[in-house]
This record gives C-alpha cells, sequence and structure tokens, in this order.
C-alpha cells in the first residue's frame, strides 16, 4: 500500500502538494463551468448556468488549485468582489466569438478585475475560450482588444487560447499559472 | 478550499462543553462545538431556526488520487403542491455503507451542492466532527463566506483522512456505525442547522 512506503524512507511522508486560492470570473456563457468541470474529468452533458458559486479542487502534479467559480449572469456579477478576498490569482475566461457588444462587456469586466485594490497584484490567466468556434477572434486580436499589454503592464499575466477540445492545451496554460503562483509564493517569503 | 483541521478543543484554545450545557444557551456558536467532546445524542437546534432557507440538494465523494466517484446522493426536487415529510428530522440523517477499502484512502474530495433563500448570507461556517465512539477522528472547520441570495453553490473541500492505526481501523470495521459525526452550519457565528451521519465500513448492509 502506497501510504506504508513513504515512512520506510528516511525522508519521511511526501509533503503534501500546495494549494493556491483562485477566483474564476467572465461572463455567462464563456465557458467557465464547462472548462473547470472537465479540468476534474466531470460529465459536462447537463450543464446550466451557474446561479451561485462553484469551488472545485482541481488536482495537478505540483500543486492543487481551489478555484471559486462565480456565475457571469447580470444578478451575479454584482456580487463578484465579495469573493475576492483571500484569492491568489484569478482565471478570467471570455468567449472568443462572442458578439461585439459581449465583447466590449468582458473588456469592461476584465479591466474593472485587473484594477480592483484585491486583485491588482495577482497573477492573472486569460482564457479566450471557444476558439473552436468559426467566429472565434484570434489570441493576438483579443490581445490587441483587450489593450492586455498597455493596461496590465507589471502585472504577471497569461493569455491563452482555449477550447473544450483541446484539454491539453487547457492543463498546460493552467502550468503556466501554477508556475506563476510558486513565483509570487517565493517572492511573499511564504511557503 | 482549504480546511482548518485539528480542531481539537486544546487546538482550537476553547474550553470543553457539553451538549446539555450547550441546549440551555439561546445560542451556540462555532466555538461552543468545537469543545463538544463525543456525539450529540440530540439535535442541537430544531429544523424551523433554518431561517435562511438553507437547503442541501446534492452530495459526492471522490478519491483525490483517482478521480473515481465513491458515492453519490441527489435530493429529487419535491413536486409543487406536495406535503413535505412529517418526520422533522427527515433530511438531518444519513447512513453511509463503505468497504474496508474507504479507509485506505488518503484524500477525499466532497461537494455538497446547497440552496439559499431569498436572503443573503454574510458568513456561512461548517463544522463537522468525526467520532468512532468517544474519540474524537477529525473536526473540520470550513468557511463558505458569502452565499449571494437565491443562489445554488457548490463546494468541494479536500479531506485528508486522518492517520489511523491499524486497531482503530480494525475496530471501526467489526463495528458497523460506531464512526458518527455531527454537521454544525453557523450563518454569522450562530447555530442554524445541525445534520448527522453514521458510518459503517463493513461492506454489507
Amino acid at each position: 500500500m502506497s501510504y506504508l512506503l513513504p515512512t520506510l524512507c528516511c525522508k519521511g511522508p511526501p509533503s503534501p502538494r500546495p494549494e493556491y486560492d483562485l477566483v474564476c470570473i467572465g461572463l455567462t456563457g464563456s465557458g467557465k463551468t464547462s472548462l473547470l468541470s472537465r479540468l476534474c474529468s466531470e460529465a459536462t452533458d447537463n450543464i446550466g448556468p451557474t446561479t451561485g458559486f462553484s469551488i472545485k479542487a482541481v488536482p495537478f502534479q505540483n500543486a492543487i488549485l481551489n478555484v471559486k467559480e462565480l456565475g457571469g449572469a447580470d444578478s451575479i456579477k454584482k456580487y463578484w468582489s465579495r469573493y475576492y478576498q483571500g484569492s491568489q490569482g484569478v482565471v478570467f475566461i471570455l468567449d472568443s466569438a462572442s458578439t461585439d457588444e459581449d465583447l466590449e462587456m468582458a473588456r469592461t469586466e476584465l479591466h474593472s478585475a485587473l484594477q480592483h485594490p484585491q486583485l491588482c497584484t495577482l497573477p492573472f490567466l486569460i482564457l479566450a475560450n471557444h476558439q473552436d468556434k468559426p467566429a472565434a477572434r484570434t489570441t493576438q486580436e483579443i490581445k490587441k482588444y483587450f489593450e492586455l499589454e498597455p493596461l496590465a503592464r507589471g502585472k504577471s499575466w497569461i493569455l491563452e487560447g482555449s477550447s473544450v477540445d483541446n484539454m491539453d492545451a487547457v492543463k498546460q496554460s493552467f502550468t503556466q499559472l501554477i508556475e506563476l503562483l510558486e513565483d509570487k509564493d517565493q517572492d511573499t517569503g511564504r511557503i | 478550499m482549504k480546511v482548518k483541521k485539528g480542531c481539537n478543543s486544546t487546538d482550537a484554545g476553547v474550553p470543553v462543553t457539553s451538549e446539555d450545557e450547550l441546549l440551555r444557551n439561546p445560542v451556540i456558536s462555532p466555538e461552543d462545538v468545537l469543545g463538544l467532546q463525543k456525539i450529540t445524542e440530540n439535535y442541537l437546534c430544531s429544523p424551523e431556526e433554518n431561517v435562511h432557507m438553507i437547503d442541501f440538494t446534492r452530495f459526492k465523494i471522490r478519491d483525490m488520487e483517482t478521480g473515481t466517484v465513491l458515492f453519490e446522493i441527489t435530493k429529487p426536487p419535491a413536486p409543487a403542491g406536495e406535503k413535505k415529510d412529517f418526520d422533522p428530522n427527515g433530511g438531518r440523517f444519513v447512513r453511509y455503507q463503505f468497504t474496508p477499502a474507504f479507509l485506505q484512502l488518503r484524500q477525499v474530495g466532497a461537494t455538497v451542492e446547497f440552496t439559499v433563500g431569498d436572503m443573503p448570507i454574510n458568513n456561512f461556517r461548517m463544522i463537522e466532527r468525526h467520532y468512532f465512539r468517544e474519540q474524537l477522528l477529525k473536526s473540520f472547520d470550513f468557511e463558505f463566506g458569502f452565499c449571494m441570495p437565491s443562489s445554488k453553490n457548490t463546494c468541494e473541500h479536500i479531506y485528508e483522512f486522518p492517520p489511523l492505526s491499524e486497531d482503530i481501523m480494525r475496530e471501526m470495521i467489526l463495528h458497523p456505525y460506531k464512526t458518527q459525526s455531527d454537521s454544525f452550519y453557523f450563518v454569522d457565528n450562530k447555530l442554524v442547522m445541525h445534520n448527522k451521519a453514521d458510518y459503517s465500513y463493513s461492506g454489507s448492509p
């Protein structure tokens, strides 16, 4: 039994994986619940709009991400900031194939989050989701439209395209975020 | 979500309390239940005290190492117009039946889904205490924090199994339902719900 082996080795039991608390936001329909469920190997056929919060422990090889996903409907968005306290990182998901109007709304929300006092020093993973749709804008276009270079200067952020059809790439994006979180931990002297 | 572990009375720095004492208090606080040394005989609050209309609708356990879902139960929605359970404590108690292999697990993810009535909740907190006979095995303390009005929320927290000696595990397997838990739920530090469960690890009903 694997439980016994570590105690035979002189080093003792392996240290548990570090955990990081993240908040996951984005407009309704951007795909937050679907992506997070797939990361947890859960069924995604019965997913409806999230009408509150959904906290998931997403395991990776060298960390566990405790992600607090918040519904994106208008009635819920107004409560987002109630959940920012204690976050160590942000995942922002947007629909790359949405209407211009919705894209503008997503931009407004992302800018708000980037400037929010409780989030502005944290690493951001921005996923330009629904890349599989024909109308999806490229990540270059998204980066330009969202003005990430000027607006997120000095902050640590990652922008990647994503689609539920390619979960390996999504995992890779999250692994990059974990590296940013580890760096930040070392900077603040936390273990 | 990080769960505060090891909340034995001495760890938590709270005085030891007894069920009888607490039943005399008008309000029961988190510190009160952290002092309890054994499973309660009675429920420490009535179903009517759940003024925020918190309703648990789904529960699932999975093994974090393999991702395998070990147990899942969903509360069927009550059809409109049907009378609620006559048993006031119906739905406050669950009996779990596991095989001995369950005790070998190290990390389990427990997902709970709950709905909230039309009042927002500022600070929702759960303290769950597991005992085998009179021995406290583990205490979990989890803050959900703010809950939006009329919301449906899910939360998965990771339970790390306490290291159990072979002796205790053997006893737990031999004595079904002597492993028991109390789950206490607080809104703004006031007890509003109390659920109970017991557990068998013998693999048979």
